[in-house]
């Protein structure tokens, strides 16, 4: 049983390091939280990186294959393209939506990059 | 040779007068005839002082001569192979110097610090660190505090401990 109070430290420094105005933050959320085992946690970071809306923390969770919308855990990729789709501003996300399609050299990653970037042009 | 030949000879000749009668009128010595406390000097005794000089100078080390050039050549470049060991011996003492300094090295570099005070005092300032860090944090942790964090260091490692408690508590 995970004690509560460690799980909403987690959720607090999350969600202060998607706050933070330093782009090393990114790292810090990249580093720990989308490598953790938990998936609560994997999730809670890559909405916090959605939500920073920077081209660094949108690679992350785009680009990367087993993080954020290429996540082996379904919950974790359905969280990742809700937090997209939510975006008030998605001209960035769609940018590297759109560069992730062309250029990465991993089938499965070009294929998600294509449906969500069908998904946020609906949207 | 022919010196001391000539040496015996005179002594011989002072000391047995009659028996060389006949070379008396050889000699080329003016007082040959003149006696000298009994004695006669039969043979030319007195040395030129022209040729105590060329005897003198004959001693003398001089390099006129190929044979001598050559020798002086031969000990100057003998010198040399002196001048060149001492160089070799120079180089082989800095090899040996430069060897143990890479030896020392790699075996700076293969040693593994075992010095267990130092290990302790070092593992004890990193738990004291991490110590004052939660207890920085024993009312919780806010957003808003890790947002105003200018050093990432601390929350980096309020992140890592907090997510590995989480994972240790699933495992366990």
């Amino acid at each position: 049983m995970v004690d509560k109070k460690v799980i909403k430290n987690v959720r607090n420094i999350i969600d202060g390091l998607a706050m933070h105005q330093n782009p090393e933050s990114v790292n810090v959320l990249e580093d720990i939280g989308t490598n953790s085992k938990v998936d609560e946690i994997r999730e809670m970071t890559a909405k916090a990186l959605v939500k920073k809306n920077m081209p660094e923390s949108l690679k992350v969770v785009i680009t990367n294959k087993g993080k954020g919308i290429n996540d082996m855990s379904t919950s974790v990729a359905m969280s990742t393209i809700n937090e997209l789709l939510s975006l008030e501003d998605k001209a960035e996300a769609i940018r590297i939506l759109e560069d992730t399609v062309e250029n990465n050299s991993d089938e499965e990653v070009r294929d998600n990059a294509r449906s969500i970037k069908a998904l946020m042009a609906l949207s | 040779m022919a010196d001391l030949l000539s040496i015996s000879s005179i002594r011989e000749r002072i000391f047995n007068p009659t028996k060389h009668e006949k070379s008396v009128a050889r000699s080329s010595n003016p007082f040959a005839q003149t006696s000298f406390k009994g004695n006669v000097l039969t043979a030319d005794v007195f040395v030129s002082e022209n040729d105590k000089a060329k005897e003198s100078q004959a001693n003398k080390i001089s390099f006129t001569g190929k044979l001598k050039a050559s020798a002086l050549v031969g000990s100057i470049s003998g010198f040399g192979n002196k001048i060149q060991a001492g160089i070799e011996s120079v180089v082989a003492f800095a090899n040996r110097i430069k060897d143990n300094v890479v030896n020392c090295w790699n075996k700076l570099n293969n040693t593994e610090i075992t010095f267990e005070p130092a290990k302790e005092a070092i593992l004890r300032a990193g738990a004291k660190a991490g110590d004052a860090i939660h207890s920085m944090f024993d009312s919780g942790i806010s957003s808003k505090q890790i947002a105003k964090m200018e050093d990432l260091s601390v929350p980096r490692q309020l992140f890592m401990d907090n997510v590995q408690a989480w994972e240790a508590a699933l495992a366990s």
